[in-house]
């Protein structure tokens, strides 16, 4: 997922066909189906009567809550991108021992679902609980998600700019903040974009680590006042949040181009040699690892060996395992199929309705699963009756929630494919089938696998959607977990958690294979 | 690449085919059932009826809310038979929706009229009862209160914890606001929103009192029961407190059992339920790892659990938990 | 007094000596341009000058300052006060013209002509100020980048091909506009290049690196006219090596004589005769076949086949092409250097 030549607007002098007419059908057809859970929302909230809606928003709890959801996306985004610029250096740029090893160690807690995560933290030490724990716990859960997408741009910079700045005067300090991260900006952007969407609708984690939010208050208003309609307006306040947070994204993100300027096969830069200060180096990466990676892990392997309950439901192991295998699989192929069109519009045909259409995969994104799950459940009932509580309809649910994973990969790669080489091969005597088949398509190849294998991994560890919409006796890991660990049989719980992990584990040894700017 | 994922996803595709294809196979009789009780309960409850029955049951497995919203906006459409739950406020909302079909008569009367709806449209299956889980060496039995409600004096500042998010402690405010009156009930709130910590869900509650981060916790009493049968981790340094005498503090909440209108299986789903509150099924409850109260007067939990007939719980309708004015006072503190 | 000056500097990569004890100065003011074919070690050269690269031996020195000395570097590149013009100019992506400029200059450095002074000094329009790099011609963006180097007024400007991606008639023209801004702040340049015409016009003096070696150093007219290797001869210009008998100071070669510039004894030796060297004449001796001919406009080279000799060079005037497959005759004239043979 290397997000590195971003850009909105592409400059005058390039002006762009408009878009096939097919295309462009198939690309509302998309932003339609995502918004599914958007306009089901709507109608619910619009059902409750105004004063109790505004009687119910403006209390101060209400504010309260508000302010720990900004807190934590503020904190948590600001954390990841500091964590990863950090890592991202260390790995690439300097001769830090064992760096191929940090790199996939450094992506792999995106395996470990932030549910987890908390449960293992929480099951250590109440210390994490409240705004520093949750903090801490929840950024190591998704700070891979703007780590990756950082090393790869920094892996494909150019290091004469940051020569250059050393003939200027400048300081390598200096150096890193005026030439380097201006240009990893757009990857930065891209990550943190996902971590935000991602804080407004986290729910499993933030529940165990005692620090309510927007959404979790929304999972109580479900539960308590057994309420849906009042739910739902509240759930409309994330959405717009999230549409807060998608416009600054874009805005910040900017009108400025960050295609190279020169043609140039770029060098490899040299690495700074840490000498001594190696060793000190190693405790950065090693910190994350032991407490993304280790604290969760020995937490659950600790439960294996303690829990009289360990071994119960271990016959299920196999099924759910297989189950889970094939509904990330099926969901992560779809999922890239519809990014595919979706970033072919944004990218090579950028106007408004790109820019919406690609826009509104993200929305989901910010909805808890249960607004999601609902949503689909109403919408299929009333127009595919047949297919409700059957396998197509889980996996839409899927695309639904995971779509802007996909996009974000695929679109960032197809920007790394310029249009020009297309020509250059139809110019050889290749149809533009054939042209997109042998050019595009191998440029994209990397990014469409590093969107499917973050699908694929979330897929692993959706709950929701999953208890409420798979076939009837289907069971995922996932599940299995919830309810092995709702009844208090951790021993019997943790193989399925640590089955996940394990499953997520090639998704992530992929990611951490995919290279940035290709040369 | 995506020609070694082919490789991968194909033979997967055809391997749950062949799966799914095993699976519809078996055309006997079955019902299907949403069941937010603990999924392992019904996983030893269910084969025991299929046994007797010939009938499969079918579990579909989430929480009370989820399931019961699910089956709200599934309307009649819903693919269920039968709605079970851990806790009355669920079986509540989808009564109110007119959901359910009633039960049989023979069903309804296994069960002591105070654990089931005058409406007769859902009945009680288990029960389980509030405590006051206390750190044995933070505190010593005789500190410990004789009301619930006075957990909001100022002397327990910092000493009690509890889960309000939760529809348990709901029920149990249900039961302060029935016994004591609203204004009583809004001091004592106030008073607890002061001096309690508040954690999600009752396991957590029991680990933080067992790890000495607070003297005291709210919880029900199968929580630690289940701790120390599976390995006493969370629960080791505790003990139980029943509060008696009828204070709201010895509230036994109820799990439902419903059989839903829209069902095409009447009859199964009847005969489900009956089982399920008929000597058969509450003996497979007794008998269970579960530890919760059958409601069937004739069977016993026979185990160290403190019996059934020595606890004094406060009389309280249970189709009146949660009502409105419950969630308003718990706003009014503040504490959801 | 002297701007730059190696003495003896080695580096190796692996095995391969990409510089191989080099030693050139740089007085005040003046451009050497360092030329070679790619591989020569040139670019590295100039790479260990700016401090990207330590070397394994030798010493740097930039003005009074030793550089690097024993091969390691003693002060960093910030400290240096050079310029530094890449390929292609790197602009950065994310700044604006105006921002390129003043990106080496701190705050309190800025003065508010600093830009509009740069620009006129490289001969851009002033409203390029505002404008983003990709908004730019090639040749534009390579100016911009040199204005940015001059800021900061460095003593020594090092540049790297700067002007190999521009086409031909925009190369010379970016060329000199350069040279002009350079000379015009007083700074000194380093230009790396690979382009004869290049190093030969816009230097003041011109060094061939060959395999890690400064080969030949000297004004462009002189490593011309006496190219001390053949490879240099053959580098910086086109040309003929031709067997040769020299006595009396007179090469005697198959196509004719030539004079010899010293006396350097008698015997076989090799000989260096550039195309002009060499003109087609009504009566002569020599007889030559014309096997063909590069066509320049004003004049051109013909390819001509003699006895012993597959190609002979010789330039003719654009309007006195002979046609191919013709006989015509040969007369050579002028000064070679001498090789041994």
């Amino acid at each position: 997922m290397a997000i590195r030549l971003a850009t909105q607007r592409r400059p005058p002098e390039r002006a762009q066909e408009g878009a096939p007419v097919a295309l462009r059908l198939l690309g509302v057809t998309i932003a339609v189906f995502a918004l599914i859970p958007l306009i089901s929302l709507v109608q619910h909230a619009a059902t409750v009567d105004p004063d109790v809606a505004l009687g119910q928003l403006f209390r101060p709890r209400m504010a309260m809550l508000l302010g720990h959801t900004f807190g934590l996306m503020v904190t948590c985004v600001a954390a990841s991108i500091v964590l990863s610029l950090a890592c991202a250096w260390l790995v690439v740029r300097t001769d830090l021992p064992l760096r191929g090893l940090w790199h996939v160690l450094l992506t792999a807690p995106l395996a470990v679902p932030a549910f987890v995560n908390g449960f293992g933290w929480v099951s250590l030490t109440h210390a994490v609980e409240g705004y520093a724990g949750a903090s801490m716990v929840v950024t190591l859960s998704y700070f891979p998600l703007v780590y990756l997408p950082v090393t790869a741009a920094l892996r494909g910079l150019d290091p004469v700019h940051e020569e250059l700045a050393g003939t200027l005067g400048l300081s390598r300090t200096q150096t890193f903040l005026r030439v380097v991260l201006p240009q990893l900006r757009p990857a930065v952007l891209g990550g943190s974009l996902l971590v935000a969407l991602h804080m407004l609708s986290e729910f499993g984690a933030l529940k165990m680590l005692r620090f309510p939010t927007f959404t979790t208050a929304i999972y109580d208003q479900f539960n308590t006042s057994f309420n849906g309609a009042a739910a739902h307006m509240t759930a409309s306040v994330l959405v717009l949040v999230c549409f807060v947070v998608l416009l600054v994204e874009l805005r910040l993100r900017g009108r400025r181009r960050y295609a190279p300027t020169s043609s140039g096969t770029p060098r490899v830069a040299a690495r700074l040699e840490l000498g001594r200060a190696r060793l000190v180096a190693l405790l950065l990466p090693g910190a994350v690892t032991a407490l993304a990676l280790g604290v969760p892990i020995y937490s659950l392997l600790r439960w294996v060996s303690i829990g009289t309950s360990t071994g119960r439901g271990s016959e299920d192991l196999l099924p759910t395992a297989l189950a889970t295998i094939v509904f990330a699989l099926v969901g992560a192929l779809l999922a890239v199929a519809l990014a595919l069109p979706v970033s072919v519009l944004v990218v090579r045909h950028a106007s408004r309705t790109s820019t919406l259409i690609e826009r509104s995969t993200y929305t989901a994104n910010a909805l808890p699963g249960i607004v999601i799950a609902l949503a689909l459940i109403t919408f299929t009932i009333r127009y595919v009756p047949g297919l409700y509580q059957t396998a197509p309809v889980l996996v839409a649910a899927y695309l639904i929630m995971f779509l802007s994973r996909a996009v974000v990969s695929v679109r960032s790669s197809l920007e790394q494919a310029p249009p020009v080489l297309e020509n250059v091969a139809r110019s050889l005597g290749l149809s533009r089938m054939a042209a997109t088949w042998r050019v595009t398509v191998p440029i994209v190849l990397p990014g469409i696998g590093a969107g499917a294998a973050l699908v694929f991994i979330a897929i692993c560890t959706e709950l929701t959607a999953t208890l409420l919409l798979a076939p009837i006796e289907t069971q995922t890991l996932a599940t299995r977990f919830w309810s092995l660990s709702g009844g208090l049989q951790y021993g019997a719980a943790a193989p399925f958690a640590l089955l996940m992990i394990g499953l997520a584990m090639p998704a992530v040894y992929l990611l951490s294979r995919t290279p940035g700017r290709k040369s | 690449m995506t020609s070694r994922l082919l490789a991968v996803a194909v033979p997967l595709l055809l391997l749950t085919g062949a799966l799914s294809a095993c699976s519809q196979e078996d055309d006997g009789p079955f019902i299907t059932v949403y069941n937010a009780q603990h999924e392992e309960l019904l996983k030893e409850l269910a084969p025991k009826f299929t046994d007797e029955t010939g009938i499969e049951v079918k579990l579909r497995n989430g929480s009370d809310f989820e399931l019961g919203n699910q089956l709200v906006a599934e309307g009649d459409a819903s693919p269920a038979d039968v709605f079970l739950t851990e806790n009355s406020p669920a079986m509540s909302l989808v009564e109110k929706e007119g959901l359910f079909a009633p039960l049989e008569e023979g069903t309804l009367e296994l069960i002591p009229q105070a654990y089931r709806p005058a409406s007769g449209d859902w009945t009680g299956f288990a029960a389980r009862s509030t405590v006051l889980m206390y750190n044995t060496s933070e505190i010593s039995e005789d500190e410990l209160p004789t009301s619930i409600v006075d957990l909001a004096e100022p002397k327990w500042k910092g000493r009690v914890s509890f889960s309000p998010t939760g529809a348990d402690f709901q029920a149990i405010v249900s039961a302060v606001l029935e016994t004591k009156g609203e204004a009583a009930t809004k001091a004592w709130l106030e008073g607890l929103a002061e001096n309690g910590e508040v954690y999600d869900g009752n396991n957590i509650v029991m680990q933080s009192v067992n790890d000495g981060e607070v003297e005291t916790g709210i919880a029900y009493h199968y929580y630690w029961y289940r701790d120390q049968q599976e390995s006493g981790e969370n629960s080791s340094e505790t003990a139980l407190h029943f509060f008696t005498n009828q204070d709201p503090g010895a509230f036994v909440s109820v799990s439902g059992a419903g059989v839903l209108e829209s069902s095409d299986k009447q009859e199964d789903a009847q005969e489900f339920v009956r089982w399920l509150v008929d000597e058969a099924g509450q003996q497979a409850l007794a008998d269970s790892y579960a530890l919760e109260y059958p409601l069937n007067p004739d069977v016993q939990l026979d185990s160290q659990v403190k019996p059934f007939s020595a606890l004094e719980p406060p009389v309280v309708d249970v189709s009146a938990l949660n009502g409105p004015k419950v969630i308003e006072l718990m706003q009014d503190a503040g504490l959801i | 007094m002297t701007v730059l000056r190696t003495s003896s500097l080695t580096r190796s990569f692996g095995s391969v000596r990409a510089l191989d004890g080099v030693d050139l100065e740089i007085a005040d003011g003046a451009v050497l341009a360092v030329l070679g074919p790619s591989g020569c070690g040139k670019t590295t050269l100039l790479r260990v000058i700016a401090g990207f690269l330590s070397g394994d031996a030798g010493e740097v020195s930039l003005g009074d300052r030793v550089v690097l000395s024993d091969g390691r570097a003693r002060v960093s590149t910030k400290h240096r006060n050079i310029g530094y013009v890449p390929q292609e100019g790197a602009l950065f992506p994310h700044l604006d013209v105006a921002a390129n400029i003043t990106f080496g200059l701190s705050r309190r450095e800025r003065r508010a002509g600093d830009v509009a002074d740069l620009l006129a000094l490289l001969e851009l329009d002033p409203s390029l100020a505002s404008r983003y790099p990709h908004e730019l011609s090639g040749g534009q963006q390579q100016r911009v980048a040199v204005a940015r180097a001059l800021a900061r007024k460095p003593s020594l400007l090092l540049l790297d091909e700067p002007f190999s991606s521009l086409d031909a008639s925009l190369r010379e023209s970016t060329g000199r506009a350069v040279m002009r801004a350079v000379q015009a702040r007083g700074a000194a340049a380093l230009l790396v290049t690979h382009d004869q015409n290049e190093a030969l016009s816009l230097a003041d003096s011109v060094g061939v690196m060959q395999a890690g070696k400064v080969v030949q150093v000297g004004p462009p007219i002189e490593v011309y006219a006496h190219p001390a290797t053949p490879f240099v001869a053959s580098f910086v210009g086109a040309g003929t090596v031709l067997s040769a008998t020299v006595a009396d100071r007179v090469a005697h070669t198959p196509i004719g004589d030539f004079d010899v510039a010293e006396d350097v004894g008698s015997g076989p030796a090799q000989v260096f005769a550039r195309p002009e060297q060499v003109r087609i004449v009504e009566d002569s001796k020599v007889v030559a076949t014309v096997r063909g001919f590069d066509f320049h406009g004003h004049d051109a080279t013909v390819h001509l086949g003699v006895d012993g000799h597959p190609e002979v060079l010789c330039r003719v005037g654009g309007d006195e092409l002979p046609t191919i497959g013709d006989e015509v005759r040969i007369l050579t004239h002028g000064r070679v250097t001498v090789y041994p043979a």
